[in-house]
């Protein structure tokens, strides 16, 4: 395969994640983006406000004085029928939450990046999923991107599986503080009129609306023990997971029609690395997965027959994609970037054991935790990984967690 | 429909017996300084020494001395209000003024018939030339004739309890400003009454919603927004609590007016999370009691004062800021248009007292005397802030009376100990100082620059 990076594509230019999502919001057209700066996020909301000011993007800016405001006159702007973006992370985030957790529930299709960032405390203001994974429960669609140009293509297929009506959801598209928010390569800009085709029409506040001309009550209280409060309540719930369980569905849809257009192909939701012949796998999320997939080819020259599996699509949780790649080998090594305290394991092999559940034969599994604060998971961590996840082929057992990075 | 007219009120309090108004009367009806010729009249009371009474047409609604007018001289102007008196039929038996209980319509000797007031077609000269501000110009019927038909935009039976003139205030104020708005009711009485409805269904005829208790003023500034991109004039409003306001929902507020977000923002304080059971929030008044801020062996009420929010806000440079009583619904309407207006250049702010009679345990028929009193003691300043002509007094209270006459009508401050009384009472002078100050450093603050 030719260098491309060398080649001269007018339709290519090298930047980091942050400035590949500023591209992405301004082919995307929102109306209106509202910022709050946080490191590892600000700079993609400095390229946004500059493209702003640079007239190549043409939406409202709205710089307000918190995350929490933030997603509040996004509120606003959807339900009067704007097409919105943000990105936040860590404490951000977690200064944003009580808006953020009613962005789903009146299904406003809103589109968000989480630039992700270790959790609070220690104090860190480096890379970590803690942030992202805390979101679990929150009722928004989460995707993990892999590399810098998958960072711009999801961001812009994020507002059309939000604005679906078969969804109408809010959508986080997570990409990895430090390793992709700094991380330069090379990226291809699709052409601005496919774009256009690709998104169609904004569509955002047909269902619930503050218009005058369409006079309604937005989010009145709901529940409790009267006459239909119950029912009424349940079928908010209900229709909440039916647009999960159908956002399956289009974001497998939408990634393929992007494929179409725009010839580039990704797992929508799991993807497989040199799965088809392996008997075990390694288990991964996020940018930490290329260094995986090196450090599979790697094994694999020594004769280990080991694949991978990437979570793209972790909210809804891709259960059937899931079971059906973990039907395909005998042990799994789970590596996470944050950690579920309760369970003293990571988050996604906390997960994956209720994919476990699923399959026909029990699998022995590991739980392994590193790059957390920003620390590196390096080809020779994964060589670890790798060794003691296929050891339990042969019986010899590693009780869990592994913390990667503990001796570092 | 009837119409309401306008009124002349007589404050007692405030005349010294000057005799102005006589004058001027004279003056204006027969061209002359002897006040004999006046058609109102200031007289010593006979109840209380150093006090006067006023004897003055009422202009009344069923009036005696038509009913007594054998010649027809006397008639009601439904139109007008005014009783007018045609000297050409009047036959001078002088039964009219035998029919008057309030010395309205009086034998002039000098001019050989009766005189009454005609209210110098809605300009009365006595009130303007009233030094104390005893005579007033009551307009509170205009209210009534320019809104009391247009259409309530909010559901008949709206739960607030009884007393509460939250409710009378929400329908006045979207009633006057119309249905092309977005509302936004926080989580607080307002939006407890059933404004935005329960399970489906609304208690509104306009776009209504919940915002969080801490982001109304963002969910407002972004719906403004976009409406402002494509075109579209819709008004934002907020009926908010004070808990909402000065509390958790303070940041979103002060961020919204650094920015100049467009929104009239009307804060209905009655001192604190009435809504939820009389917890005390950051606009309760000291010593006041609360569920949070209970009476017992060691505990006497709230230890500390109330933020002062409409001073906040004036701080921020609000297009308009304003603070308003349901008992003044004249200076309220006046407010709410400037502040509907200012609402279309950036942030207006209005600040209404607005007692509980649930939470501070005053009779449900107490509220509009409650609030009148706030403001007669000056625990309730009027006032109005713009960044042109800095502050001003719409209501003026020269000779507040002492603090004890408003704060005994609540059970909120029944408890209340003498340090606790000269507390509040030096707290009120020490507020009504500071405007006093700051309105005299701004007054006229464009001119002051030149």
């Amino acid at each position: 395969m030719p260098d491309t990076a060398l080649t001269n594509e007018p339709n290519s230019i090298v930047c980091d994640g942050n400035e590949a999502a500023a591209w992405a919001v301004s082919l995307a057209k929102p109306d209106m983006v509202a910022v709050y700066p946080i490191t590892p996020q600000s700079s993609l909301v400095e390229y946004v406000s500059q493209f702003i000011a640079d007239g190549k993007i043409d939406a409202d800016l709205m710089d307000v004085e918190g995350e929490h405001s933030v997603m509040s006159v996004l509120h606003g702007a959807c339900l009067a029928g704007a097409r919105t973006y943000t990105a936040t992370c860590g404490p951000g985030l977690y200064y944003m939450f009580e808006p953020y957790v009613r962005t789903p529930g009146m299904r406003l299709p809103i589109v968000m990046s989480v630039v992700t960032r270790d959790g609070l405390t220690p104090q860190s203001v480096w890379g970590g999923q803690q942030d992202a994974m805390m979101l679990r429960e929150t009722g928004w669609i989460q995707i993990y991107c892999e590399s810098v140009q998958e960072v711009l293509d999801s961001l812009i297929m994020a507002f059309r599986i939000a604005e679906h009506r078969d969804v109408m959801l809010p959508v986080n598209i997570c990409h990895d503080g430090n390793y992709l928010s700094y991380g330069v390569t090379k990226v291809i800009l699709p052409e601005q009129e496919m774009v256009d085709d690709f998104l169609g029409e904004k569509d955002t506040n047909w269902h619930v609306a503050l218009d005058p001309d369409r006079p309604m009550s937005v989010d009145p209280l709901t529940g409790g023990e009267g006459p239909g409060g119950p029912s009424t309540f349940v079928r908010y719930r209900k229709s909440h997971c039916a647009g999960m369980q159908n956002a399956l569905r289009v974001i497998t849809e939408t990634h393929d029609e992007w494929e179409r257009m725009f010839g580039r192909s990704y797992a929508p939701l799991v993807e497989e690395y040199r799965l088809d012949d392996a008997d075990y796998a390694i288990i991964t999320i996020g940018s930490m997965s290329g260094a995986g997939k090196d450090a599979v080819d790697v094994a694999r020259e020594q004769g280990e027959k080991v694949g991978l599996i990437r979570i793209k699509t972790f909210r809804p949780f891709p259960m059937a994609a899931l079971t059906s790649a973990l039907a395909k080998v005998k042990a799994i090594g789970v590596v996470d970037r944050s950690v579920s305290f309760a369970w003293n394991c990571g988050p996604v092999y906390q997960e994956i054991q209720a994919v476990l559940y699923q399959l026909e034969e029990r699998l022995p599994a590991i739980s392994f935790i590193g790059g957390l604060a920003g620390a590196d998971i390096t080809g020779e961590h994964f060589a670890r990984v790798i060794e003691s996840t296929g050891k339990q082929l042969a019986g010899e057992m590693t009780e869990g967690p592994v913390w990667l990075n503990e001796n570092e | 429909m009837g119409i309401g007219h306008n009124t002349i009120a007589f404050h007692q309090d405030k005349c010294d017996g000057c005799g102005d108004c006589m004058t001027v009367c004279a003056e204006a009806k027969s061209g002359t300084t002897d006040t004999q010729h006046s058609r109102l009249k200031i007289v010593p009371s006979v109840a209380a020494n150093d006090s006067f009474e006023l004897a003055m047409c009422r202009q009344c609604g069923d009036p005696k001395c038509v009913l007594n007018c054998p010649s027809g001289s006397l008639t009601k102007d439904h139109e007008t209000g005014v009783v007018p008196w045609d000297q050409e039929k009047c036959v001078d038996c002088l039964l009219c003024t035998v029919g008057c209980a309030y010395g309205g319509i009086t034998y002039n000797a000098a001019a050989g018939h009766v005189m009454k007031c005609d209210m110098c077609d809605g300009d009365p000269a006595c009130v303007k030339s009233c030094p104390t501000g005893a005579l007033e110009y009551n307009k509170s019927a205009e209210i009534y004739n320019n809104y009391g038909e247009l259409e309530d935009l909010f559901v008949p039976g709206l739960a607030a309890c009884q007393g509460c003139n939250s409710e009378l205030l929400i329908r006045h104020t979207m009633r006057k400003i119309g249905s092309n708005v977005v509302v936004a009711t926080p989580p607080g009485c307002i939006a407890g009454m059933g404004t935005v409805g329960f399970n489906g269904k609304t208690g509104s005829k306009i776009p209504v919603f919940h915002p969080l208790l801490t982001n109304t003023a963002s969910m407002l500034a972004g719906a403004k927004r976009y409406y402002n991109r494509i075109g579209r004039d819709v008004t934002m409003v907020a009926l908010a609590g004070d808990g909402g306001t000065v509390d958790a929902g303070f940041q979103s507020l002060s961020g919204a007016a650094e920015r100049g977000e467009q929104m009239l923002y009307i804060c209905v304080d009655n001192e604190g999370y009435m809504n939820t059971g009389m917890q005390r929030s950051g606009s309760t008044s000291f010593g006041s009691w609360t569920s949070t801020t209970p009476v017992g062996e060691t505990l006497r009420g709230k230890t500390q004062d109330a933020k002062n929010m409409p001073v906040i806000m004036m701080m921020h440079n609000c297009e308009y800021v304003a603070t308003a009583s349901l008992a003044f619904m004249d200076d309220y309407y006046e407010k709410l248009d400037k502040a509907t207006a200012a609402a279309e250049r950036g942030l207006a702010y209005l600040h209404v007292y607005s007692p509980c009679p649930t939470g501070w345990r005053i009779p449900p028929e107490s509220t509009n005397e409650v609030c009148r009193k706030a403001v007669e003691t000056n625990f309730a300043t009027l006032w109005e802030f713009t960044p042109d002509e800095g502050l001003r007094f719409t209501r003026p209270v020269d000779n507040p009376l002492p603090v004890e006459q408003y704060l005994n009508l609540s059970g909120k401050y029944r408890h209340l100990d003498d340090e606790q009384l000269t507390h509040i009472q030096n707290s009120v002078k020490r507020k009504v100082a500071f405007l006093n100050g700051f309105m005299l450093a701004t007054s006229g603050s464009e001119a002051q620059m030149q």
